[in-house]
């Protein structure tokens, strides 16, 4: 179980099957609520997540690849693309700089 | 199920998805190329929008060589950076001249195939190349291996997936010839939900469409996977009788699904519901099966997956059939998916109870 604190982290990618669909339209929410804090959202297919990524947001389904990917970073997985929990604490982490774990 | 089985039919589904993943992430990035190459056949042929024998010429170079070129090209630099994609576009050239079917899963084995053989050679070479001769060495490296694969392509590999391509041609062919096209649903649509969808739609379908397409002008292969219809009417059944957390979240889903042509955004919902695949399932057959019978095709693969993408690549007169199987595939996976969700009784006892208790633990504090 990786964790980081959420003042540390500089760069999230979000990633998805292809790197051009669901990826790109949760980066731009993402982004929305994450670049005020400096943070950058970027979108990957899973199996070319880049180096440097602090923590990796990807669906549930695809989390297994993306561990074997980058295995020392934090990813989180969601379930809906809408209005997941999981956004929340990524969000709250960041503003807080609190731990954020898998 | 013991864990150690689940876990095992983990591996295998990333496994499944990895490999179609790669097979996608070939054609994806090129997909422009191909809303060219299906606008311009749509406009300029003999029977499209604005016949033009002078710029109806665009179409089969484009078909021919543009689209397995980049193929090539794309699935060589993944594996092998630009030197690969170099190495992928040469070799692809071999399998191209070898058949005169338009060579895409030919470009998918020999592209990341050649660059794969470099990749190696270079592994192999670089690291003993005396300083100073770097750039002769790595220059004739791809340019004879790229040579060497393109003969080979051309004698070997071309025609072994000719046959190939042809088999699965024939066998799509043969569901189309026997009404039996709409059973592919019961495979299909399960495994986009399991986010295969794009191995399925570029890795297979695709390729089989585009050499229907150069034959008779259109294609129900593109249609297959990529019909929002039975997405559509789930989240619709998630709208009006799914549980409180969907219904809030759908109207965007809708709007992201039907128009944005991003489906990824619905298989949340059944993954949720499992049972909800069944309505999947009879929204993709019933859509298919109208396709089928009015005739219905696509000069391109439409994607994102968006009504707007399928409307431009229908051809011209085919766009109230291609309406129709859509409308279709979303009433018959709406009505199975308000059925299954049980037209939100489940939910509407849940809401009670849940009141109910409100009310006791009221009465409660105010005694």
């Amino acid at each position: 179980m990786s964790s980081i604190q959420g003042s540390d982290i500089r760069k999230v990618v979000v990633a998805c099957d292809a790197g051009m669909g669901s990826s790109v339209l949760l980066t731009s929410q993402l982004s929305r609520s994450l670049s005020p804090h400096g943070v950058s959202v970027e979108h990957s297919p899973v199996d070319r997540i880049p180096e440097g990524a602090d923590v990796v947001v990807c669906h549930a389904g695809l989390v297994d690849r993306a561990r074997k990917r980058v295995p020392d970073t934090v990813v989180i997985g969601f379930q809906m693309f809408m209005g997941d929990p999981a956004f929340t604490r990524l969000e709250q982490a960041v503003r807080d700089g609190s731990t954020l774990a898998e | 199920m013991t864990t150690q089985q689940s876990s095992a039919l983990a591996s295998v589904r990333s496994g499944i998805q990895r490999f179609g993943g790669f097979l996608a992430s070939m054609v994806m990035p090129n997909i422009g190329a191909f809303i060219a190459w299906g606008l311009i056949t749509a406009l300029f042929i003999p029977d499209g929008w604005w016949p033009n024998e002078h710029l109806a010429q665009l179409v089969d170079p484009m078909i021919g060589y543009l689209l397995p070129l980049l193929i090539g090209y794309t699935g060589g630099h993944l594996v092998h950076d630009k030197r690969g994609g170099v190495v992928g576009a040469i070799a692809t050239v071999g399998v191209i001249v070898s058949a005169d079917i338009p060579m895409f899963l030919g470009a998918m084995v020999i592209g990341p195939l050649t660059a794969y053989l470099l990749k190696r050679f270079d592994a192999l070479v670089q690291p003993r190349i005396r300083p100073g001769f770097e750039m002769l060495v790595n220059n004739f490296s791809a340019g004879i291996l790229g040579g060497i694969m393109a003969v080979v392509g051309l004698y070997a590999i071309g025609p072994v997936v000719t046959v190939v391509a042809r088999w699965l041609g024939n066998g799509v062919q043969f569901l189309i010839d026997l009404s039996l096209l709409p059973l592919v649903s019961v495979l299909v649509e399960p495994a986009k939900v399991l986010f295969l969808n794009n191995a399925i739609n570029h890795g297979v379908l695709s390729p089989l469409g585009v050499a229907r397409v150069a034959e008779e002008g259109q294609a129900i292969e593109f249609l297959i996977e990529t019909s929002p219809g039975p997405g559509l009417g789930i989240l619709l059944a998630c709208l009006c009788f799914g549980p409180r957390v969907s219904r809030a979240t759908a109207p965007g889903a809708i709007v992201i699904h039907f128009l944005g042509g991003i489906h990824e955004i619905y298989f949340p919902y059944i993954l949720a519901q499992p049972k909800l695949i069944l309505a999947a399932i009879g929204g993709g057959m019933s859509g298919l099966a109208t396709f089928l019978v009015l005739g219905a095709g696509l000069v391109a693969t439409p994607s994102p997956g968006s009504i707007i993408a399928l409307m431009a690549v229908t051809p011209r007169g085919e766009h109230l059939a291609v309406l129709a199987g859509v409308a279709v595939g979303t009433a018959v996976s709406f009505v199975l998916a308000s059925l299954l969700l049980g037209f939100g009784r489940a939910e509407r006892r849940a809401r009670r109870e849940e009141e109910a208790e409100q009310a006791t633990e009221n009465q409660e504090s105010t005694s």
